[in-house]
């Protein structure tokens, strides 16, 4: 194997491990909605008040699959 | 309204009819013209600046202002010309982001234009479009009013000019067209050509030998999945927090980043309070990374994941996918505003003022 596909592949597979991150977003996001789902059934009325603490929460669980994507797409297109 | 006599004869509506034209065509077309798969760039492409269709609106919209007499149209026009003016300045490059990023501005431009005459004109309950906007900015009013209390008026503009612009901006992917109409130019991984008589399209296939290979770039590239348009936007909210937490707390507010003040009385605490104090420092500026690439990745993924899905199921799959985008773009809009409106009514509340505010 020359070193050119090396690289491309040493690229591919690295972005590819860099986006495992996502998982733990994942299940953040899920548990996060959960809650929110829960708390909504117990108390209809603040539901409002809520879903806007569950965007925010999802949005900071999301933050962290954002940094792995910026790192992948680092890899792949700037390295 | 309500009782309308029941119409004899054909009762099986027309738009569903034209969806179905539509998905029949989309699949005999598919057919000739088999979709290719996309080559995914991250930076905007270059392409000619559209100065004369500028230059062209600027005139229409000056001599509209004269013809119907409203001030708004001057503005319009100023903001044309500013745009057509740019490319004389040395090393400017027109992208095909900046296109769609003139597209939002023009629709947003014209919403606010339509809202100003709907209360101008004294209606007390606007209805169509001014109404739409009305109930739109009513709900993100009453929302900002709930986390930020007194400062309201000055947060509010804010949060909702970042909104409705994200909101317009990531919805100019739902335009027909855009990224599939541009330009053609050698690419190296590229495809064929084939003449259309009236358009040239690029077809799936090997080039023949000795024939040049062409890839396409789109006039018009949805403006979020730039990172100079996300970043920009990130920074000015950040930095928006910074000032409304000098405004309302003074020199205080630097207290947070620089938290001195229980360094000696309390030995390990303090020390630990010192250190929260400069990773709230950290945190300002990954808030200016986290912000700009949330929006750039969930647009740019989602384009992305438009190209794949139409080159793998050319025929019907794609709407459904134009359907999730739609939602990902209103959410992406309201995360990004709800965002700095939170960051900025947190800004507004110090370390002291926040206990004696739950007592």
């Amino acid at each position: 194997m020359d070193l050119e596909a090396a690289t491309i592949l040493g690229k591919l597979i690295g972005a590819g491990l860099a986006m495992i991150g996502a998982i733990g977003a994942g299940a953040g996001i899920g548990i996060v909605t959960s809650g929110a789902v829960q708390a909504m059934g117990r108390n209809p009325d603040a539901a409002g008040n809520i879903q806007t603490n569950m965007i925010l929460g999802i949005a900071f669980a999301e933050a962290v699959a954002i940094y792995c994507l910026v790192v992948a797409l680092l890899i792949l297109f700037v390295f | 309204m309500e009782q309308t006599p029941k119409k004899k004869g054909w009762r099986w509506g027309f738009n569903r009819w034209l969806v179905l034209l539509f998905i029949v065509g989309g699949g005999i077309a598919a057919k000739y013209y088999a979709p290719i798969q996309p080559h995914v760039q991250l930076p905007a492409e270059p392409v000619p600046p559209v100065t004369t269709l500028l230059v062209v609106f600027a005139v229409l919209t000056l001599a509209l202002t004269v013809l119907i007499k409203r001030w708004e149209g001057l503005l319009m026009a100023a903001f044309f010309g500013v745009l057509a003016a740019l490319p004389l300045f040395s090393g400017f490059v027109w992208v095909n982001t900046l296109t769609a990023l003139v597209i939002a501005d023009i629709i947003l431009l014209l919403m606010g234009f339509g809202v100003y005459r709907a209360i101008k004109g004294g209606e007390l309950v606007p209805g169509g479009m001014p109404g739409a906007i009305e109930a739109l900015l009513e709900a993100l009013y009453n929302l900002t009013e709930g986390t930020a209390g007194k400062w309201t008026r000055f947060i509010f503009p804010w949060f909702a000019t970042i909104t409705l612009l994200v909101l317009i901006a990531n919805w100019t992917e739902l335009i027909p067209a855009v990224d599939s109409v541009g330009i053609l130019e050698p690419a190296a991984h590229g495809y064929a050509v084939q003449d259309l008589g009236w358009a040239e399209t690029i077809v799936k296939g090997e080039v023949e030998h000795g024939a040049e290979a062409f890839g396409l770039v789109p006039f018009v590239r949805v403006v979020s999945t730039d990172l100079n348009f996300t970043v920009a936007l990130a920074l000015i909210a950040v930095f928006m927090v910074q000032v409304i937490g000098i405004k309302a707390q003074g020199g205080a507010y630097f207290k947070k980043f620089w938290y001195t003040s229980t360094l000696f009385s309390k030995p390990i605490f303090g020390v630990i309070d010192f250190g929260v104090g400069l990773l709230e420092l950290i945190s300002e500026f990954s808030k200016v990374l986290s912000f700009a690439f949330r929006l750039f990745g969930n647009i740019f993924a989602g384009s992305v994941l438009l190209f794949v899905i139409g080159s793998l199921v050319p025929v019907f799959a794609q709407s459904m996918f134009l359907m999730l985008e739609f939602f990902v773009g209103l959410i992406q809009a309201i995360v990004f505003g709800l965002l700095t409106m939170t960051f900025m009514a947190q800004a507004t509340q110090g370390h002291g003022d926040h206990e004696e505010a739950h007592a």
